[in-house]
């Protein structure tokens, strides 16, 4: 079979009315999440893990996947309208979005982002779509050698990139690693810092761990510091439309956005930020109106949502084709497909077809859906931003708690979400990141069992792990990323105090 | 240069760390049978993750003494500059830790009602009756829901036998 079969088969799959209800529900809260504020897409994916359990895989990645786009969506509209980005890849949408809206042509941006976001993301799922099953084919080849050396690399550049600094990075990550040694030991059957408590044996489930740090972190941060001021929303003047010269100012941006939003969404820690930054001072470059950046430059908002939502795609392809979680999102995405005893990497193209392709299909549809209940039902979201904020925080501790106490009904379950939601709320207050905890603590098994396994492949020679050019070529990317950026700033700092005791 | 103040450095950060390694290393002597054939024993990778945790907490340290800055994060909802509000921080903290004392004897839904009222308490939040209700509606309708899906959330009320 081709992927065009494959694909079609996955439309088989994605437009069974259920399904399509699935993608629609999925969608709407994706939106929802989008918009509303201290709620991501990693937070509402993790609160659903348990409802999701009794729905197929399938049918549950199909809400994912809406979750994922819908919160793409939803994050521009309040970056355009309250000059507040829901998502971290739509701040520089607020930049000229909410100028734009300021000068009365908030209907033109919004009608920019959502087709911009609607076009990168069908393109960025094409691009899925064929690059995916070719990443997965040469993924057969890795042994454990390239894994553990793939995950390494997935290991420094997440840490190395994310947060205020590299050692607070790290740090993040080597609690994530060391949480995940928490249990019995697979190959001894030893209990491993579980401090004698039976409780601990299974391990600390990773729902507990996502959202202690994400939802019980959050309210506390929120609390001891809550900004009580209502969201100012720029009224919407005129129609949700585009003139001609809206659309010949927008098209190519989408295009440039899409295309570097993708390849740089599909990098470990590649994220959002960096591609919307990019395109946003590309498009400023490139622009036959630069001086309108700054005041409401329509490219401005065109770029970085077509990079935003194609790196949310090209986010899918590390994931799907080797497992590799490359954000916070993509973390809570691998625990869900390990939350149904599936291994997401090249072999999840061959034993669940039926699933992989009728998420990617659902891609498209959900893309569709998205515009379709976006730019009409707009003044429906913005109504979102005015659900009081105690009430809203609260409701969401409700939802963290069924998740905590639905695991196996434990008082210590609750203890160790109010646990690590403290460590949560100093992470935030003292600046660490949280996505390498996730990834340590997702990673860190089989980081663990693909060293063993190398090692006792070899009879416990280490050079096995430098052994194959794909292993090398991933261990020495790794290192540059850990010691390049010291090393390069090195050599900048010395002409300079060579300079001062020149003079 | 001005050095920040003796108090904005939180060296505490850093002794965290490294007494967290220290404990993970502890943990990591107490397991001794190792893989012959990988030399890899269940305590290796534990010590890795210590040695690496208490050498990074000791990085730590250094770049605290040169006065590296911990600023908190700027969100939607919470001003990064703002003064800590202590009195919401243990309204917060005791809705977070309450449950696990009291969700066993009192069940999901009160437990749940008392948590939601605390935590809009301290959002500031001052109607107790009406957030007792919402919190009331809200735990019994998730209760509700989840236990029809298959989530185990234990009895309605535990007490009533």
């Amino acid at each position: 079979m081709t992927t065009f079969d494959y694909l079609m088969q996955g439309f088989g799959v994605a437009l069974q009315p259920m399904n399509l209800l699935w993608a629609f529900v999925g969608c709407t809260l994706g939106t929802a999440i989008g918009v509303l504020p201290g709620i991501g897409p990693a937070l509402t994916i993790t609160l659903l893990l348990p409802a999701t359990t009794l729905l197929s895989p399938t049918s549950a990645f199909i809400i994912f996947a809406g979750i994922l786009y819908g919160a793409m969506y939803g994050g521009s509209t309040t970056s355009i309208l309250i000059n507040t980005p829901g998502e971290s890849g739509s701040m520089m949408t607020a930049l000229e979005g909410n100028r734009m809206a300021r000068n009365g042509r908030g209907g033109a941006a919004l009608a920019t982002a959502a087709i911009g976001s609607f076009v990168a993301g069908t393109i960025a799922t094409g691009l899925l779509t064929f690059a995916a099953p070719a990443i997965s084919e040469l993924a057969f080849v890795f042994g454990p050698p390239e894994y553990f050396a793939l995950t390494i690399l997935a290991f420094t550049s997440v840490s190395a990139v994310m947060g205020a600094s590299p050692v607070r990075g790290f740090i993040s990550l080597f609690i994530g690693l060391a949480l995940a040694v928490v249990g019995l030991e697979y190959n001894s059957g030893q209990a491993r810092m579980t401090f004698g408590m039976l409780e601990l044996m299974d391990g600390i489930q990773m729902t507990i761990v996502l959202v202690s740090l994400f939802a019980i972190g959050e309210i506390l941060y929120v609390a001891s510091r809550f900004n009580s001021a209502a969201p100012a929303v720029v009224p919407i003047k005129g129609k949700l439309m585009m003139s001609r010269q809206d659309w010949s100012r927008s098209w190519k941006p989408w295009l440039r956005g899409t295309f570097l939003g993708f390849p740089i969404g599909a990098l470990p820690a590649g994220g959002s930020e960096i591609p919307t930054l990019l395109s946003y001072s590309i498009e400023k470059r490139l622009s036959k109106y630069p001086q309108e950046f700054g005041k409401g430059a329509i490219e401005g908002v065109a770029g970085p949502e077509a990079a935003n939502n194609s790196a949310a795609a090209g986010m899918l392809v590390p994931l799907l084709t080797l497992g590799l979680p490359t954000s916070a999102t993509a973390a809570v995405m691998l625990a869900a497909f390990q939350n149904y005893g599936l291994q997401p990497g090249p072999t999840l193209f061959t034993q669940n077809p039926e699933l992989v392709w009728g998420l990617i299909a659902s891609l498209y549809i959900g893309n569709t859906m998205l515009l379709v209940l976006n730019l009409p039902l707009v003044g429906l979201w913005v109504r979102l931003l005015f659900i009081p904020r105690p009430q809203l925080y609260a409701g969401i501790l409700i939802f963290a708690m069924v998740g905590v106490w639905g695991i196996s009904r434990s008082w210590i379950d609750l203890l160790i979400m109010g646990s690590l939601g403290s460590l949560g709320y100093l992470f935030r207050v003292y600046s660490f990141p949280i996505a390498p905890v996730l990834i340590g603590l997702i990673l860190g098994p089989t980081t663990e069992l693909q060293l063993r396994r190398a090692l006792q492949i070899s009879q416990g020679d280490p050079t096995i792990l430098v052994s194959t050019p794909i292993s090398a070529v991933l261990i020495v990317v790794s290192l540059l990323i850990l010691i390049g950026p010291p090393l390069w700033s090195f050599s900048r700092r010395k002409p300079v105090s060579a300079t001062a005791e020149d003079s | 240069m001005s050095q920040p103040q003796a108090e904005s450095r939180p060296w505490w950060l850093g002794f965290a760390v490294i007494l967290m390694g220290g404990l993970w290393i502890w943990g990591s002597l107490k397991l001794e049978i190792s893989d012959r054939l990988s030399g890899l024993g269940p305590g290796a990778f534990v010590l890795i993750v210590g040695a690496a945790l208490v050498l990074l907490g000791l990085i730590l340290l250094w770049q605290i003494a040169r006065g590296e800055r911990f600023e908190p994060e700027d969100t939607e909802d919470a001003l990064a500059d703002a003064p800590v509000s202590y009195p919401a921080l243990a309204s917060v903290g005791l809705a977070v830790f309450l449950p696990a004392l009291i969700m066993p004897y009192l069940g999901f839904p009160i437990t749940g009602m008392i948590s939601f009222m605390l935590i809009a308490w301290a959002l500031g939040s001052k109607k107790v009756p009406m957030n007792l209700a919402i919190g009331a509606v809200l735990s019994a309708f998730a209760w509700y829901g989840f236990t029809n899906l298959g989530v185990q959330l234990g009895a309605f009320f535990p007490f009533a036998g």
